[in-house]
C-alpha cells in the first residue's frame, strides 16, 4: 500500500490505481483547499509540490508518489506568500489561488526576487478566469514586505 | 412609512415594470471623495480563508450519504431518443437511481443542441455513476442541425421576436450625410469559463429542500426550485457561500439542480450534480456569435446624420436575444437611428450572459466604424467621439442621471497622446499605434435588495443579508459601507451572506447590480442602528440627539464636550442587540441611468507572422462613487483581461458539417494566461451619481469589458491600417486585413490617415 | 480507471505487455478520457536514465531540467521552454515529449478517424485551422511537439533498449495499412538522447497565446558543418525536416495563414543562424 507524506503527516492511501493524487487529497483526506478545476491537467487550478516541484496533481497517479512528500495550500497557511495574495488582492472567486500560491511558492523558493519575466514564465500553468493576473504578479514581488 | 409604487427594473438591458414597496430613505448622500472607510482600499475580508484553502465551495462540500451524479447529454446537435432503457444502468454496482425524459422536464428527448441533459444517475461515486450512464442502453434518430444563423433566419427560425428599435428617419439621414462607411462585423462564441463547474448539491431535510449551489442568485433558484416543486419559497434553502466564478452563466437552477433534487428525492440521499469541464464547455452556457451589417451617415465636419444596424444574434437553441444594438441607440448623439435585432435559432447550445451580453459585440462592430468613419473623414477619432457626445439620452431625451464621460475623455488625453511615440516605434516588421473605444452600459442596480444589522455591546456589528459575493468583492464593500454609516472600524464589521435562511431577500450579482443594489439597503440598515444608538445615547448622556455622531467607534457631542467609547454605550445592554434594518430605495424617476468610460489601447502587430501584442491598456471608468479603490482596480484588470482573450485567443469551435462542440477543453479554448497580460493603468471618475440612492455608486463589474476588443482592433488600425472585421482577431483574420490593407495600398503609410500629424522632431 | 495494475518496471526489458508510464502527463489524461487502454502500467521512472552530461541527455529528463540546462544546445533549450506549461514541464520526461499524440480535437475527442482506424479525416473537410499544411492528405493531424523539431534540426540520435536510430527514423506518416506515426515497438523504451552540439540553433514558435499553447507553427534550424537544417513542429502529422522549401505544402482551406508563417519564421529562423 502506497503511503504519502503530505504535510508533514504520512498517510496509507487506500484508493485503487487510477486514482489521482488530487481525488486522494480531496476525498480521501477531506484536504480541499487543492481544487480540480478542469481534471486534465491544463489549468494548474490542482497545482501542489511533489518534493517541491508545482505538480499537476489531477493527472498524477496517487500510486506514482509512494514515498514522495507532498506539500498542499494546507501546508502553507501561514506562509508569507498567504498573506501577500491577499495584500496585494491578488484573487477575485479564488478558485484558482491555492494552485496559484503553490506555484508562488516553488518559485519564491527557487529564487526569492524573481523578475517579471520569470514571473510570468514560472506562472503561466495557472488559469485565473478573473484575471486577478496583475495582482498576482504584484503579489509575488512584493511576497517579503 | 411603506410606500407602493410602480417602477422599472432593469437587469442586463431587459426592462419590466415591476410593483414595488418602499421604505423612505431620508439619508443624504455622503460628500464626494474618500472617507474614512469607504474610498479607501481594502483587502478583501474573506480573502484570508480563500488563499488558505479554507473556503468551502460547492465543489467541495460532502454530505453524509452524498451520491454522485453523471448526466447522459446528447451528443449531438439535433437529434432525437428513439428509444432509451436505463435498466442497465440501474443494475450497475452504486447505483442508487436513474432518472430520463419525462422524469423532469429537463430532461428531454427532442435534444436540439449537443448537450442537452436526457437522463441521469445517482450512484456512490462518479466514477459508478459515469459508467452506468455508459450502460444506459439508447438509441438516437439523428436530425438534420441548421447552423448558419442568416439561414436559420431566412427559416423564420427564431428567438424572440425582432427587435426594431428606431427614431427619426435613417434613409433621411443617409441621403443628408457627406460620406456614408458600411461594415460586416463578426463576433465568436465565447465561454464564461467558470473555474469551478456550474453544480449543485442538494438534500431534503423533512419537507425542506436544501439547494447547495454556485449561483450568482441565491433568490431567483429558490423562486424557480419553489414554482417548479409548488412548494412555498422558505421551504426552498439556497446556500452559497462561496463560488469559483460564473460571469453571467450561473443566473438560475439549471438542469443540473432539478436532476440533483429528483435524485435525491428518489434516493432519500443528498445529491451531487456537479457539470465536467467538457460538459461546462458545451452545455453551460456562452456568449453567442454575432453577425453586425453596419451603416454610418455623418456630414464633413463628422456630426453623425444616421446609424443603422442589422443585427443577428446566434443565439442557439434558447436564451434571449442580447441587446447587441444597444451601443448604437445609446452611445451617440444622432438624430437618425434604426436598429433591427434578429434572434438566430440554431442547433447550437444556448447563449447565457456573460459579462456585458450584447454590448461587448455591439461596441466592437460600432466603434471599429467609428474610426472607420474618422479615417474617411480624417479627423481625430476622440474629436469625433466628443463631437457627437449625448447629454441627454438620445433615444427619449431623457436626462443622466449623471453622465462624465466627457470627463472620461479628458482624463484619456495623455493616454491618447501617446500614440505619436508609440507609432515612431514602429519597425519594418513590428508597427505599433494606438486606439481607443467608448463604453456605455447600464449598472444602476435597482430595488427590491433589503439588508438588517445587528450591533452588539461589544461595538461590534454584523450586516446581515442573503446577496452572494460572486468574487467581485461585494461582501467587502459591504463591509466598508456599514462601518462608514456606523462609524466604527473596518474590522470590527463581519458580513454574513450566502442563506436564503439566513437573511432578507437580495440582488442577484448580475448586471453589475450587487454595489448600487445592495449597498444603500446596506447604509440605510447601518443607519436605522445609528438613529438607534443615537438615542440612547442621548438618554444616556441627557443630550440631544441631534448634537451626536458615532465616528471612530466613539459617540461624540457636536461640541466636542462629549467622546465615549462606543463600547461603553452599547456596554449597558450586555447580550440585548441594537438591530438595524435598510431596503434599497427605487431608482429616480425620468432619468436614465447608465455606466461610461473609454479605453486607450497600445499594441503592436508583427506584420508577418500577423502576432498581435497588446501593450498596455488605459481605461477610464464613470461608475459613480468608488467604495473599494482596490477591488475596482482588480475588476477593471479582470475585465480587461477577459475582453483580451475574447478579442485575441479565445474561440468556440464546432465542426461544421455536424455542429459538434471541438474545444471542449482548456488545451483547445484559450484563456488568457499571465504572460498575455498588458500593462494596465485603471482611472475612475469617483463622482457619485447624484440622483441615484442614498450612495451614487453604479455597478462596475461589467463596464470594463465593453471597450477593449474595439480598442484593440483600433489601435491594430492605426498601425497597420488592416481593418479587422472578426472576433477573434486570429493570425488568419490578422494576415486577411494586413493583405487587404496591402492591396488597397495603404500599408507603410499609417502616418498619412486620420489627420495624424506627427510632432515636430518625430 | 479501475481495474488497472501499475508495478515499477526492475529493467529496460521489463515492459513488455504493460503501458509504459512515465511523468503521466500523456498516459493518465488519454487513459481517463478513453483514448488509451491499459490494463497494466509500468512505472519506468526508475531505469530510464535522467542526467544531461554533454551531448548525452537521459531520457527521463524533464523539459525544466532541459530548458535551463547551459549544456543544451540552444534551439533544444527555446523549445522546452516555450513547451506546454510550468508544471507540465516539471512533470514530463523528453522521452515522453517525442512520444505524444496529435492535438487534433477529433481525435481527442474519439471521432472515428483515420487515426483511430477509421476511413476518414474529419478534419479535411471540418474545422481544421490548427491542422497540418504539410503530408496532410490522408490525416490532416498536426504533430505538437516542439521538442521534436529542435531534435530533428540538430539531427539527434536516439538510443532505445533496442537499437540506436536517427530522431527521423522515429516517425511515421499514418498510412491506410499502419495508422500508428511513430516506428517504436512495443517494449521499446527510449533510453537516451545524442545531441551534437551544432555551431548554432535557433527555436522560433508561433502560439495563440504568449505561452502554454501547443505550437501554431514551430521552427528550429539548427547548422552544423556550414549546412544548416530546418524542422518544423505543427505542420504535419509528424515533425518535419525541412527538404526542398515549403512549395510542397497543402494547406487546407482555413490553414492557409500557417504557411505564412512558417514561410516567414523559416526565414528568420536561417538569418538568426547566419549572423542575423
Amino acid at each position: 500500500m502506497p503511503e504519502v507524506n503530505v504535510n508533514g503527516h504520512a498517510y496509507a492511501v487506500h484508493g485503487a490505481v487510477g486514482t489521482t493524487l488530487a481525488e486522494a487529497l480531496r476525498d480521501e483526506l477531506s484536504l480541499t483547499g487543492t481544487k480540480v478545476a478542469c481534471g486534465e491537467g491544463h489549468c494548474g487550478a490542482c497545482t501542489v509540490l511533489v518534493d517541491g516541484i508545482p505538480t499537476l496533481s489531477c493527472i498524477t497517479l496517487v500510486h506514482a508518489v509512494d514515498g514522495a512528500k507532498v506539500t498542499t495550500i494546507e501546508g502553507l497557511r501561514d506562509h508569507p506568500m498567504v498573506y501577500s495574495f491577499v495584500r496585494a488582492d491578488a484573487l477575485q472567486c479564488g478558485f484558482c489561488t491555492p494552485g496559484q500560491i503553490i506555484s508562488a511558492v516553488a518559485l519564491v523558493d527557487s529564487k526569492a526576487a524573481p523578475s517579471t519575466e520569470e514571473i510570468r514564465h514560472a506562472m503561466a500553468g495557472n488559469l485565473c478566469r478573473c484575471g486577478a493576473y496583475p495582482k498576482i504578479e504584484e503579489a509575488i514581488r512584493t511576497w517579503q514586505d | 412609512m411603506a410606500r407602493l409604487i410602480r417602477t422599472e427594473k432593469e437587469v442586463e438591458g431587459r426592462f419590466e415594470e415591476v410593483w414595488l414597496v418602499v421604505e423612505e430613505d431620508a439619508l443624504q448622500q455622503w460628500p464626494a471623495g474618500a472617507r474614512e472607510v469607504v474610498g479607501q482600499p481594502a483587502t478583501r475580508v474573506d480573502g484570508l480563508e480563500r488563499a488558505r484553502g479554507e473556503a468551502v465551495y460547492t465543489a467541495d462540500l460532502k454530505l453524509p450519504g452524498m451520491l454522485h451524479t453523471a448526466v447522459l447529454r446528447c451528443p449531438y446537435a439535433h437529434a432525437r431518443v428513439a428509444r432509451i432503457d436505463l435498466t442497465p444502468a440501474l443494475a450497475r454496482p452504486g447505483v442508487h437511481g436513474a432518472i430520463g425524459p419525462r422524469d423532469i422536464p429537463q430532461l428531454e428527448e427532442e435534444c436540439g443542441y449537443q448537450g442537452t441533459a436526457v437522463a441521469a444517475v445517482a450512484a456512490d461515486t462518479f466514477e459508478q455513476a459515469r459508467a452506468a450512464v455508459a450502460a444506459i442502453e439508447i438509441e438516437w434518430e439523428q436530425l438534420e442541425p441548421v447552423l448558419d444563423p442568416d439561414e436559420a433566419i431566412a427559416r423564420k427560425q427564431l428567438v424572440g421576436e425582432p427587435r426594431e428599435r428606431s427614431r427619426g428617419d435613417l434613409e433621411a439621414g443617409l441621403a443628408e450625410a457627406d460620406i456614408v462607411v458600411e461594415g460586416e462585423y463578426r463576433t465568436q462564441v465565447v465561454l464564461q469559463s467558470s473555474l469551478e463547474t456550474h453544480q449543485s448539491v442538494v438534500q431534503w431535510v423533512g419537507d425542506t429542500i436544501e439547494v447547495y449551489t454556485s449561483t450568482q442568485n441565491i433568490w431567483g433558484v429558490r423562486e424557480e426550485v419553489s414554482a417548479a416543486l409548488e412548494i412555498p419559497g422558505d421551504k426552498v434553502r439556497v446556500v452559497c457561500h462561496y463560488m469559483g466564478g460564473g460571469f453571467g452563466s450561473k443566473n438560475d437552477a439549471d438542469d443540473f439542480t432539478f436532476i440533483a433534487i429528483e435524485l435525491a428525492k428518489r434516493t432519500a440521499r443528498p445529491v451531487r450534480c456537479a457539470l465536467t469541464r467538457r460538459e461546462e464547455n458545451i452545455a453551460s452556457g456562452n456568449r453567442n456569435a454575432t453577425i453586425q451589417r453596419l451603416t454610418i451617415g455623418a456630414k464633413a465636419d463628422g456630426t453623425l446624420t444616421a446609424l443603422g444596424g442589422e443585427y443577428v444574434n446566434a443565439t442557439g437553441w434558447g436564451g434571449w436575444s442580447t441587446p447587441v444594438e444597444g451601443p448604437m441607440q445609446q452611445l451617440y448623439s444622432c438624430p437618425n437611428v434604426k436598429t433591427t435585432t434578429w434572434g438566430a435559432k440554431i442547433n447550437q447550445p444556448p447563449m447565457k450572459p456573460f459579462r456585458a451580453p450584447g454590448f461587448v459585440e455591439g461596441t466592437f462592430g460600432l466603434e471599429s466604424l467609428i474610426d472607420v468613419l474618422a479615417g474617411k473623414l480624417d479627423m481625430d477619432p476622440l474629436e469625433l467621439r466628443r463631437k457627437n457626445y449625448a447629454g441627454n439620452d438620445p433615444s427619449d431625451d431623457r436626462p443622466y442621471s449623471g453622465k462624465n464621460l466627457m470627463e472620461c475623455y479628458r482624463r484619456a488625453e495623455p493616454h491618447w497622446e501617446r500614440r505619436h511615440d508609440v507609432r515612431a516605434r514602429s519597425t519594418d516588421t513590428v508597427k505599433r499605434g494606438v486606439g481607443m473605444a467608448s463604453q456605455v452600459w447600464y449598472g444602476g442596480g435597482g430595488p427590491p435588495s433589503y439588508a438588517w444589522i445587528r450591533v452588539g455591546s461589544d461595538g461590534h456589528a454584523t450586516v446581515v443579508t442573503a446577496m452572494q459575493d460572486i468574487g467581485t468583492g461585494s461582501k467587502t464593500a459591504m463591509a466598508q459601507i456599514a462601518a462608514e454609516e456606523l462609524g466604527i472600524p473596518l474590522d470590527h464589521v463581519t458580513v454574513t451572506i450566502g442563506d436564503s435562511a439566513r437573511g432578507p431577500y437580495a440582488s442577484l450579482s448580475a448586471g453589475s447590480s450587487t454595489i448600487p443594489s445592495m449597498g444603500p439597503a446596506v447604509r440605510a440598515a447601518a443607519a436605522d442602528a445609528k438613529r438607534q444608538i443615537i438615542e440612547i445615547a442621548a438618554q444616556r448622556f441627557d443630550l440631544e440627539e441631534r448634537v451626536l455622531d458615532i465616528t471612530v467607534g466613539n459617540v461624540v457631542s457636536a461640541d466636542g464636550n462629549l467622546t465615549v467609547p462606543l463600547t461603553e454605550v452599547l456596554g449597558l445592554l450586555e447580550s440585548a442587540q441594537i438591530l438595524g434594518k435598510g431596503a434599497r430605495g427605487p431608482n429616480p424617476t425620468g432619468m436614465t441611468v447608465l455606466t461610461f468610460g473609454v479605453q486607450v489601447a497600445e499594441v503592436a502587430v508583427d506584420v508577418e507572422t500577423g502576432e498581435v501584442w497588446v501593450d498596455r491598456i488605459a481605461a477610464i471608468h464613470d461608475v459613480g462613487r468608488v467604495i473599494n479603490p482596490l477591488g475596482a482596480e482588480s475588476q477593471i484588470e479582470g475585465g480587461i483581461i477577459q475582453g483580451i482573450g475574447h478579442t485575441l485567443s479565445e474561440h468556440r469551435l464546432h465542426d461544421p458539417r455536424t455542429g459538434q462542440i471541438l474545444t471542449t477543453g482548456l488545451d483547445a479554448y484559450k484563456l488568457p494566461t499571465i504572460a498575455d497580460v498588458p500593462e494596465i493603468v485603471s482611472e475612475l471618475i469617483d463622482q457619485p451619481d447624484e440622483h441615484l440612492t442614498n450612495l451614487g455608486s453604479k455597478g462596475l463589474g461589467e463596464p470594463p469589458i465593453i471597450p477593449t476588443a474595439a480598442a484593440i482592433a483600433n489601435a491594430i488600425r492605426d498601425a497597420t491600417g488592416a481593418e479587422v472585421h472578426e472576433l477573434p482577431i486570429s493570425r488568419e483574420e490578422m494576415l486577411r486585413a494586413l493583405k487587404e490593407a496591402k492591396e488597397r495600398g495603404r500599408i507603410g503609410a499609417p502616418k498619412e490617415r486620420e489627420g495624424h500629424r506627427a510632432p515636430a522632431g518625430v | 480507471m479501475r481495474d488497472i495494475e501499475l508495478r515499477q518496471a526492475s529493467s529496460t526489458t521489463d515492459v513488455d505487455g504493460a503501458t509504459p508510464i512515465h511523468g503521466g502527463t500523456e498516459v493518465v489524461p488519454l487513459i481517463r478520457a478513453g483514448l488509451l487502454k491499459a490494463d497494466t502500467l509500468v512505472d519506468i521512472r526508475g531505469v530510464i536514465p535522467r542526467g544531461i552530461d554533454g551531448a548525452r541527455i537521459g531520457a527521463g529528463a524533464t523539459l525544466a531540467e532541459l530548458e535551463c540546462d547551459p549544456q543544451v544546445p540552444a534551439a533544444l533549450r527555446e523549445a522546452c521552454k516555450l513547451a506546454a506549461s510550468p508544471q507540465l514541464r516539471n512533470m514530463g520526461s523528453v522521452g515522453g515529449n517525442l512520444l505524444q499524440a496529435t492535438r487534433c480535437w477529433y481525435w481527442r475527442l474519439d471521432w472515428p478517424c483515420r487515426l483511430h482506424g477509421g476511413d476518414e479525416c474529419f478534419a479535411r473537410d471540418g474545422e481544421h485551422r490548427e491542422h497540418a499544411i504539410i503530408a496532410n492528405d490522408f490525416c490532416a493531424s498536426a504533430h505538437p511537439s516542439d521538442v521534436a523539431a529542435a531534435l530533428l534540426a540538430l539531427d539527434a540520435t536516439l538510443r532505445t533498449n533496442r537499437r540506436e536510430l536517427p530522431i527521423a527514423d522515429l516517425y511515421r506518416l499514418p498510412t491506410e495499412d499502419d495508422r500508428r506515426t511513430t516506428t517504436l515497438e512495443s517494449g521499446e523504451l527510449i533510453l537516451e538522447l545524442n545531441v551534437p552540439e551544432p555551431e548554432g540553433s535557433v527555436y522560433l514558435k508561433a502560439m495563440e497565446r504568449k505561452r502554454w499553447a501547443f505550437p501554431m507553427v514551430g521552427v528550429a534550424a539548427a547548422r552544423s558543418s556550414g549546412v544548416t537544417r530546418v524542422a518544423l513542429a505543427g505542420v504535419a502529422p509528424i515533425p518535419w525536416l525541412l527538404q526542398g522549401g515549403l512549395d510542397q505544402a497543402t494547406p487546407l482551406p482555413r490553414n492557409a495563414y500557417k504557411l505564412d508563417v512558417a514561410k516567414t519564421l523559416v526565414q528568420r529562423a536561417e538569418t538568426a543562424l547566419n549572423g542575423g
